[in-house]
């Protein structure tokens, strides 16, 4: 799976790269407008990072050229700007995603494997770890072939923690996936404990085994023993 | 005081003491020259007083001169004459008058007798009188008029600061209203207007430039804090060996929260200005309002609160977006402020929409809680949080008001005004 990461704030760019490079991804960077719409002309992505303010360019031209190219590769916006106007224009372009900063990078890694699986053409809508099935369409969760119900904000946890399986991921990253950032949640880290708690009671009750393991109160992760 | 009465008060007083001065002078003036006359008169009485003294004849005066002569029996003659102002009977009228009369010595017979003329000032008193009131009264008729016509004519003159001061205080910075000039062809009031429309101008593009300057800055500090983030997330792939090590996290994770809501609360407080008028679409209230308890339903619980709603189902046209962030703000509020065990009260009806809460059992200072990052001190949040939901409302033209009763805070956001449009 192949990355473009747009973005011309370095120290950020090499935070995204490790961390997807650590995903199994391949990435590359571009830093400014003109070496970007080279990479894109050259290659295709499976997923394209495209910050909106470039030197050198806006990132929504981008957007325009690979719409004139008629090309499919997948684009998450991570924009400082957290401007509707932005989100509908982007969006309307073809982008899949709309990223506002600052954000945590298990929640980039969340979005960019949605994009990637919506892109992908065999449309998978299931997907498997040892023994947990889920059903990504109908939002079900089968262990060993048998329902577990989830309340929607457990599958939510549930498959962010799958989608970033052995890494670590914080509360406060968990908190910003489930409730989002209208609500002001920042004192409420702790509420993750309860719900991974159901979680995990939830899948080792029908069988399964535990997969999650706690950083000192830091946040959780979800291992492959 | 209006700047008329002030006006007519010293105009009167001033009308009033020229006036008083005025006809003083005008008096004595007159009072002289007629005394004058008089005695020249006396004078000529005195001629013929003298020569029927010299026949020895004591002259009486006629009745229609109104006249009298006294005599009176002196030793010596010193021959002065004398004029003076006295009051004297008049035998003819039959009562005390004031006159005028002129002494002198003469011998008649033999005989000092020193003689009194004295002349009736009652006729010229009249005169006088006479003269003073067709003079004095037209110019008291004359005052009346001015100042029934300053009346008039001045609140016509000034109708345009009427309308100048009306548009000013409608002039508001939030709301788009601007500051309509008037049409006047008064130099004064035209370069007042001026005046204001410049100022006016400068206060809006001070402010847009302050809004201008907190969106900016809150935008470049995303990026920073996007760094921050992922540098923290990068961080805790790393096997951390420690308890303390993790504690810092938490705290740097915390921090960086904390920054990052107020750094977007600060950009909403802009943007609910700034934002353009959105599409009216139909608002579940009650739906709405449920939906967000269950969004909240973590930290309802965490802290033991007792919901107790009651709604109607309300639906209303409004922007949905600033409507959620209300219903967000209000009920965050009445969570967050909470004590443990607390209750929530949620009333919804046509007209108003109602969140009551337990919490600190003192009356808050309604003027300061809605004022940008008043705080209580041991709140965690924002302080932004009740200054968003103000913003809101005002945008949306409801009203907000604050109260407390029976141990519990009121919310209450008045919808009346969009059920009206409706």
């Amino acid at each position: 799976m192949k990355i473009l990461i747009v973005e011309d704030e370095e120290s950020l760019q090499r935070s995204l790269n490790s961390y997807l490079t650590a995903e199994g991804y391949t990435c590359s960077t571009a830093n400014t407008y003109d070496s970007a719409k080279q990479k894109i002309a050259l290659y295709e992505y499976d997923c394209i990072l495209l910050d909106l303010n470039l030197p050198g360019g806006e990132g929504l031209e981008l957007l325009r050229f690979l719409k004139k190219k008629d090309r499919t590769d997948g684009v998450i916006i991570i924009s400082a700007r957290n401007s509707l106007d932005h989100k509908i224009e982007g969006l309307s372009l073809g982008a899949d995603d709309y990223l506002i900063k600052p954000f945590h990078l298990s929640e980039l890694n969340a979005r960019i494997a949605s994009v990637i699986r919506r892109r992908s053409f065999e449309g998978r809508d299931y997907f498997s770890f040892n023994e947990i099935d889920v059903d990504l369409k109908g939002k079900q969760i089968k262990v060993k072939g048998q329902v577990v119900y989830f309340t929607k904000k457990e599958f939510d946890l549930l498959l962010y923690f799958m989608t970033n399986k052995n890494k670590a991921i914080s509360k406060a990253a968990a908190v910003e996936h489930i409730w989002g950032d209208d609500a002001d949640m920042a004192d409420s880290f702790d509420f993750i404990y309860t719900h991974i708690k159901n979680i995990r009671k939830k899948l080792t009750d029908a069988g399964s085994n535990d997969y999650f393991q706690s950083i000192y109160g830091v946040g959780y992760k979800f291992v492959d023993q | 005081m209006r700047l008329l009465s002030k006006y007519n008060r010293s105009l009167l007083l001033i009308s009033g003491l020229g006036l008083l001065l005025i006809s003083g002078l005008f008096y004595f003036t007159f009072n002289y020259y007629l005394d004058r006359q008089i005695d020249q008169d006396l004078e000529e009485e005195t001629l013929e007083v003298r020569h029927y003294a010299k026949n020895n004849i004591f002259y009486k005066a006629n009745n229609f001169e109104d006249l009298i002569v006294q005599y009176k029996e002196v030793p010596s003659l010193n021959g002065q004459r004398k004029f003076g102002d006295t009051l004297f009977y008049n035998p003819i009228k039959k009562i005390k008058e004031s006159g005028r009369y002129l002494s002198t010595d003469l011998s008649i017979n033999g005989k000092n007798y020193r003689v009194w003329i004295i002349a009736s000032k009652f006729n010229k008193n009249e005169q006088i009188k006479g003269i003073f009131l067709i003079i004095v009264l037209p110019v008291i008729f004359l005052l009346v008029i001015v100042l029934l016509i300053n009346g008039v004519v001045m609140k016509r003159m000034w109708s345009p600061f009427r309308m100048l001061l009306t548009n000013i205080q409608k002039f508001n910075i939030n709301h788009e209203h601007p500051f309509e000039p008037i049409n006047t062809t008064i130099t004064e009031f035209r370069q007042l207007n001026d005046a204001v429309l410049e100022l006016a101008k400068k206060v809006k593009s001070d402010y847009s430039e302050v809004k201008l300057f907190t969106e900016n800055a809150s935008h470049e500090m995303m990026t920073p804090l996007a760094v921050i983030n992922s540098k923290l997330d990068t961080m805790l792939q790393f096997n951390l060996s420690a308890e303390e090590q993790s504690e810092i996290l938490v705290d740097l994770y915390r921090a960086t929260a904390k920054l990052t809501k107020l750094n977007q609360s600060l950009l909403l407080l802009v943007k609910i200005d700034n934002s353009m008028p959105q599409p009216n679409v139909e608002i579940d209230i009650d739906q709405l309002i449920n939906d967000k308890l269950e969004f909240f339903q973590e930290l309802i619980t965490s802290r033991k609160l007792n919901i107790n709603t009651k709604l109607s189902q309300v639906k209303i046209l409004g922007n949905s977006s600033l409507f959620e962030i209300l219903t967000n703000n209000l009920l965050s509020n009445a969570i967050r402020h909470n004590v443990e065990g607390g209750v929530i009260k949620i009333e919804l009806n046509d007209t108003e929409l109602v969140f009551s809460n337990t919490g600190f059992g003192q009356p808050l200072d309604e003027n300061l809680i809605f004022e940008r990052f008043h705080k209580d001190p041991t709140s965690e949040g924002t302080g932004l949080g009740l200054a968003i939901l103000k913003q809101v409302c005002a945008k949306m033209g409801y009203q907000l008001i604050y109260t407390f009763s029976n141990g519990l805070h009121h919310f209450k956001v008045i919808l009346l005004s969009n059920l009206e449009n409706k």
